[in-house]
């Protein structure tokens, strides 16, 4: 019996195995290896330049710049679609009519393109007719000239905007899965002992979404490290490398200066990343586990 | 608590009807108050989608007027009628059907494979492979960007589809595995041990048994990959390079140039490369929402 498990599991592993061992670890290895290289993308000769590479990240003033601005976009990333999607499902839990229709409304930006979210909040920037500056005429009755996304004071902030819009229904559906999962029961003895309402929320709910909430900053924080598509659309790192990310930069090093040993001591870097926080990640759901049992 | 009363404006024709029945309730003005915050941030939400909607049955014209964020006096369709017209959107819709369809149906046989074995024949060892499996979900593609364009680059594979459809079918297996080991756990084991007596083999008990019972495990997997791999715009960007090999949200980005101030057109453009994912929505918005949820809180 056991032999024949042996084989069925080899059977029925080997197509995956080797498909996703070609194509991802041996390419998380590989980047390693050319991060210690000066390869241009093209030769097939490349030298070893050891720890060159690493060292010019730490005197790179664009990769400075680049991950301050990930750290920035982090911070909003866990702020801005985690209270707004707490806050959205906590309305749409509420019980009101049409719950279902509210709640598409919400989640339909995620199944749009991060081009089509890009060309979308490009025109809502846009400075002649832009929707934003047209909103802003009709409250001040002033005309603003502000081009949102040529500005590098307000290029990353908008960007950021833009792709909370989009987040934010993710992060309302995990916690809308988390408000189920609450006791009715529970719920009805707040209101027997006499809590209001915000009590409610602020002592019992939140605290019982804590899980639902762990999962939401990690997807932010994951996705806010991926962020590259919707800003390559609407800003492209630009102006002035104002909102540059480090996944943007990597491609700017690679793709376009072809400096590709460099760029794979970037994806190095980003790696590392995003190894701590799934880390981090791993080990507070295992804390809750051993609270919960 | 969902009050009925709470939506009558007089609010004394509830009072009156209260004062009769037999638990008197004070008028509570929250239903009515949270719908209307809804509604309101329901539109905001809508604005930016309803704006492309609009541009599209404009002309240029009448949004250069600044008239884009307006219901228009009469519809124009000929910016649909325009992106209709251009073979070179046939061409990229057709790739990237051909990049979307045999990835996602690779990706998610691949998912199934593995998402058995991890289910249903554990071995030492096993758990940990599958969570290195699971966890190449959360790297961002950049961290394997490099060496896939030197292999595919040495296999003259560049300016082709090839490349996107194996590495998108390799950057499924992670969710896809997750999500079928988790269905899988859910058959009970008896079927396949009654099955394994009567002389049926591990393949059989697949494809006979836990197969057709996992239907709805599929149709999520499904709609998630499709929606992904038809929105993707990293991988074409680095693997093709001619307009004949260009999938549609590159294309977009490309015929940007040619309708440089023809927003309209750019709007219906938008539209109609959404649509594939937009009908996928619509009917299987059920299968959608469940896949992200199960995939973000069991990873």
């Amino acid at each position: 019996m056991e032999r024949e498990n042996r084989f069925w599991r080899i059977v029925l592993l080997a197509l995956p195995l080797a498909v996703f061992a070609v194509l991802v670890v041996w390419p998380l290895f590989s980047s390693f290896y050319y991060s210690f290289t000066n390869w241009n993308g093209f030769d097939s000769r490349y030298e070893f330049v050891g720890f060159r590479n690493f060292a010019k990240i730490y005197t790179d003033k664009l990769f400075l710049n680049a991950a301050i601005n990930t750290a920035i976009w982090m911070v909003a990333a866990i702020l801005l679609p985690t209270l707004l999607g707490l806050g959205l499902a906590l309305l749409i839990d509420s019980r009101i009519p049409g719950g279902t229709i509210f709640k598409s409304v919400f989640y339909l930006p995620i199944c749009l393109s991060a081009v089509v979210v890009g060309q979308i909040w490009v025109w809502i920037y846009q400075q002649d007719w832009g929707l934003l500056n047209t909103v802003i005429w009709t409250v001040t009755g002033e005309r603003p000239a502000i081009a949102w996304l040529a500005k590098p004071e307000t290029a990353l902030g908008s960007v950021i905007v833009a792709w909370s819009w989009q987040q934010t229904g993710l992060s309302m559906v995990i916690y809308l899965a988390g408000l189920v999962s609450i006791q009715e029961e529970l719920l009805e003895v707040c209101e027997i002992e006499g809590a209001s309402a915000w009590q409610r929320i602020r002592l019992v709910i939140i605290p019982l979404l804590t899980p639902a909430t762990i999962v939401v900053i990690a997807l932010s924080v994951i996705n806010s490290l991926k962020g590259f598509d919707i800003l390559f659309i609407m800003t492209g790192g630009g102006p002035f490398h104002s909102s540059d990310t480090l996944a943007m930069h990597m491609y700017n090093e690679s793709f376009r200066k072809y400096l590709m040993g460099y760029g794979s001591a970037i994806s190095v870097v980003l790696f590392l990343i995003a190894l701590t926080i799934i880390r981090i990640y791993f080990r507070q759901l295992r804390k809750l586990d051993e609270i919960h049992g | 608590m969902a009050d009925p009363g709470g939506f009558d404006h007089s609010g004394g024709g509830a009072a009156a009807d209260a004062a009769i029945g037999p638990a008197p309730r004070p008028f509570d003005p929250w239903p009515a108050t949270i719908f209307v915050i809804l509604l309101c941030l329901a539109v905001l939400f809508l604005a930016p989608t309803l704006g492309v909607l609009l541009s599209s049955i404009k002309t240029t014209r009448e949004i250069a007027f600044g008239e884009l964020w307006m219901f228009p006096a009469r519809i124009y369709l000929g910016n649909f009628a325009e992106v209709i017209a251009n073979p070179a959107v046939h061409r990229y819709f057709v790739n990237t059907f051909l990049v979307t369809v045999p990835a996602t149906a690779l990706s998610i046989t691949f998912g199934v494979l593995a998402g058995y074995v991890f289910a249903k024949l554990p071995f030492k060892g096993g758990n940990l492979l599958f969570l290195a499996i699971v966890s190449g979900m959360f790297f961002p593609p950049q961290v394997i960007l490099i060496p896939l364009f030197r292999l595919f680059n040495g296999l003259g594979l560049i300016d082709t589809l090839w490349p996107i459809i194996f590495i998108h079918t390799a950057m499924g297996i992670p969710i896809c595995t997750l999500l079928m080991r988790n269905f899988f756990a859910t058959v009970p084991g008896a079927l396949r041990e009654a099955a394994i007596l009567e002389g049926a083999n591990e393949w059989q008990v697949l494809t006979r048994i836990a197969l057709p019972l996992s239907l709805p495990a599929l149709a999520v997997l499904a709609t998630l990959q499709f929606t992904w791999i038809w929105n993707d715009f990293l991988w074409p960007l680095i693997f093709t390079q001619s307009d004949e090999k260009r999938t549609i949200m590159l294309g977009i980005v490309n015929l940007k140039g040619q309708y440089s101030v023809a927003w309209g057109v750019q709007g219906a453009l938008s539209l109609i490369a959404s649509l594939p994912t937009l009908i996928v929505f619509l009917f299987f918005q059920r299968y959608f929402i469940k896949g992200m949820t199960m995939g973000a809180v069991k990873g």
